[in-house]
């Protein structure tokens, strides 16, 4: 039997076994005839991955067998860092939750070099990097960088092309620069001529919607912004307020609420930045996404405006949401029986199409217009670090194909940063309605990535921009601290024109 | 006051209203540790009857209670094994409470019993290092403690504690000390006792309940600290409190997992309260009637 066809025997069998189809003695005899005991199946230990409660997906832990060749690689090239820790802090992500929970232990096998990862929430690793930065005490080896950061790091790190050029003894063979998508390289990994990271993970906006309600309503996929309203506002009339029109993420002063309205501004032609580098989310095409906005809140859920993205994929899970934009990486767990009420019955597509959109040169610090909000990170090693090597070693197991494999049919749902993992047989196995850590939504989320995407601006004010001044003030008009939504505008660009020329 | 049946039903009503609705919260958070996670948000709130599931506890502490399958459980070492968090987090609370009432036993002692230049200006300074907000300190602190490689270290996180607690101790247990009487001390004195004689065998047994009293405040302030943990601890050690906020995730936040972990981050506060539940109940009456 070929490798590719026991893997998918495999993966088909033990699928079998989770849904209760096949009983456990004979998955066990199944699997030992493809040469796995229990303990590579995984079956001696449930696997505490945490995603919501569980998108771990049995299946593919049983899958985990890395690439003999690379890891042989790294075993030889690794044996002068054997005995080293590295340090990685990260948000509580997918790719990192896989990596920490489930894959780590081959590659510290395979080097010897321990690897220790902090997982903490978002703003916590920033704290944390700032620090790290600020003291050039180089804890830590590697950083998370989200992409809003970008610009903010790009002095602290080494740049992995350099590096990979460099180093040509330490470069994995086909390792590939090229096979990461063109549009995550320029979006979330590159400031100025700079590489600062390697993609490494990618939730992008989607259009994610209830098929029952659209067929019960007899509604068809959204394709502009207003059949998305119109959409909301069909469902909230007839279903609401047992299933609203659509949700958000927009509490007051977080990141989120800045997420959500860049991708109604960018969807009407607006830009948060003009080529004069001010502010330009008070002119006319970003009034026009304000007004657009409150009358998609008009159908929401009342307690959208507490709600970071955690809130609105609840609302989603417990199925009381028939569409909304948002997040891809969600859909897994929606799918997933043990943590949600609406699992089989969601289905994704592109993102809405723009009323207008703005092209890079009609914006400022690089910012890239797309309905399809991204909110990548990167992987980057620390110039300060003090095994640099061992931790490029990291880097490059890390955002391997292979480990994005992995990584994707482990359950999280984040989109991979690769183009050859969204075409590998193992992803696409797992592209089925109503399991946990199902992959098909990837099509739409790759498709949003190639031609839909919008990144934020890339400046070191970006971050305090982002995650505080404007979501503050954005907060205060839903709050009704506002009279209009020009003064609320206005208000913003005073702050943002003020604080980016210092 | 002879009370009425009908009071005494009215009075043990309203008890039981005021303990149902401070144990309510305590019994929902229990709840949503033991539901499975499509139960947690569902609307309306399943409160009483739900389906139950011991798979956050089975993932934050890696054993297995039987109830998944019948599959054993292995600790698994990653993001939501915390068995270790909470070995931390009761070495830290422990050790930095015993050295914060050790120190300040004696340093509320002196202030109550001897008399120095200055005296009055010394309290006030240990008072006002409270009013410093922690923020303000905590960075400092990291780049002090990198030069003396205290980061990421049991002992840096204890003596942060216990700093952090030393002057609420002290001037708490001035005031217990002020209430036990000087003649005791002056008596003993006059019998050929030394200073030191006659602070642990007559002064410290009868201050018991404050110091009792104390400890509990400052296990609680170190079991709930949350800033100075996350920012002098890298990878090492952590205690409860910070780890909880890693259950909050990019994709959304594990609330059976983190109400898993502070259920069980409930039993040693509750264990240590109750064994110095004797003396608490001195302590905090002490000296509520003056001589």
């Amino acid at each position: 039997m070929r490798e590719s066809d026991r893997k998918l025997y495999l993966a088909s069998v033990t699928d079998r076994y989770v849904r209760g189809d096949l009983s456990r003695r004979k998955f066990l005899r199944a699997a030992s005839k493809l040469g796995l005991g229990a303990g590579a199946l995984g079956l001696t230990a449930t696997m505490p991955f945490g995603f919501r409660g569980g998108v771990f997906n049995t299946a593919a832990a049983a899958e985990i067998v890395p690439d003999a060749d690379m890891m042989a690689w790294l075993k030889d090239v690794a044996k002068p860092f054997a005995g080293q820790t590295i340090r990685l802090a990260t948000e509580s992500t997918p790719p990192s939750n896989a990596i920490n929970e489930h894959l780590k232990p081959f590659f510290e096998e395979a080097t010897g070099i321990n690897v220790e990862i902090e997982v903490l929430p978002l703003e916590q690793v920033l704290q944390k990097l700032t620090l790290d930065v600020a003291s050039g005490l180089g804890t830590y080896d590697l950083y998370y960088l989200d992409q809003s950061w970008m610009a903010s790091f790009s002095g602290d790190v080494l740049d992995p092309r350099e590096k990979y050029a460099a180093k040509p003894d330490l470069a994995m063979p086909n390792y590939n620069f090229d096979d990461f998508l063109g549009p995550l390289v320029d979006g979330i990994s590159m400031y100025d001529g700079i590489m600062v990271g390697v993609p490494y993970d990618i939730p992008i906006f989607i259009y994610m919607y209830r098929k029952d309600v659209y067929d019960e309503l007899g509604l068809k996929v959204a394709t502009t912004m207003d059949e998305f309203l119109a959409n909301a506002q069909a469902i909230q009339k007839a279903k609401g307020p047992d299933i609203y029109g659509t949700t958000g993420q927009m509490k007051s002063g977080h990141y989120s609420l800045e997420c959500d309205w860049t991708a109604w501004l960018w969807g009407h032609g607006g830009s948060i930045f003009g080529p004069d580098q001010k502010f330009s989310g008070n002119d006319a095409e970003g009034l026009e996404a304000m007004d657009y906005w409150v009358k998609l809140k008009e159908n929401m859920p009342p307690g959208v405006t507490s709600w970071t993205w955690d809130g609105q994929g609840q609302s989603v899970a417990q199925g009381i949401a028939g569409q909304v934009l948002s997040w891809g990486e969600f859909f897994p767990s929606w799918d997933n029986p043990d943590a949600s009420q609406v699992s089989g019955l969601m289905e994704a597509a592109i993102p809405p199409a723009p009323k207008a959109l703005r092209t890079v040169e009609q914006t400022g610090f690089g910012e890239i217009p797309g309905v399809g909000h991204q909110g990548g990170s990167s992987l980057a090693v620390s110039k300060y670090s003090k095994s640099p090597d061992a931790a490029w070693l990291f880097a490059q197991w890390a955002t391997s194909a292979d480990t994005q494999v992995f990584i994707t049919t482990l359950g999280g749902g984040t989109g991979p940063t690769r183009t050859s993992v969204y075409d590998d047989a193992r992803v696409k196995a797992n592209a089925k309605p109503g399991i946990p850590g199902t992959t098909r939504h990837l099509n739409v989320v790759r498709e949003t990535i190639d031609n839909y995407m919008g990144s934020e601006p890339d400046l070191p004010e970006w971050a305090e921009l982002a995650n505080d001044t404007i979501p503050v003030e954005l907060g205060r008009f839903f709050a009704g601290e506002y009279d209009s939504a020009k003064a609320a505008m206005d208000s913003i660009a005073e702050k943002t024109n003020k604080i980016v020329s210092g | 006051m002879l009370l009425s049946p009908g009071q005494r039903i009215l009075r043990a009503v309203a008890a039981w209203a005021v303990v149902m609705l401070f144990a309510f919260p305590i019994y929902y958070w229990v709840t949503v540790s033991i539901k499975l996670d499509r139960e947690i948000f569902s609307i309306p709130p399943k409160v009483f009857s739900f389906e139950t599931s011991a798979k956050s506890y089975e993932e934050v502490f890696g054993i297995s209670l039987g109830f998944e399958q019948g599959l054993s459980v292995l600790p698994g070492g990653g993001d939501f094994y915390m068995t270790p968090r909470l070995w931390d987090s009761i070495v830290i609370a422990v050790c930095s409470t015993a050295l914060a009432i050790v120190i300040a036993t004696l340093a509320a002692y002196a202030l109550s019993r001897m008399r120095f230049r200055g005296q009055h200006h010394f309290v006030f300074w240990i008072l006002s290092t409270r009013m410093m907000p922690p923020v303000a300190v905590a960075i400092p602190m990291f780049f002090i403690y990198r030069d003396f490689g205290l980061l990421d270290t049991y002992h840096g996180v204890i003596l942060i504690h216990a700093l952090m607690n030393m002057p609420l101790a002290v001037l708490l247990l001035k005031s217990f000390f002020d209430d036990i009487p000087k003649e005791i001390d002056e008596a003993a004195l006059i019998d050929g006792a030394s200073r030191f004689l006659v602070f642990r065998k007559l002064v410290l047994p009868m201050a018991m309940g404050g110091i009792a009293a104390t400890a509990v405040l400052c296990f609680i302030f170190s079991w709930t600290e949350f800033l100075f943990v996350l920012t002098l601890t890298q990878t090492g050690l952590k205690t409860v409190p910070v780890v909880s906020s890693t259950f909050v995730t990019s994709t959304g936040t594990a609330w059976g997992n983190m109400a898993a972990l502070g259920t069980a981050a409930i039993l040693p506060a509750f264990i240590f309260i109750l064994l110095v539940q004797k003396n608490l109940v001195r302590g905090l009456t002490l000296g509520s009637v003056k001589q």
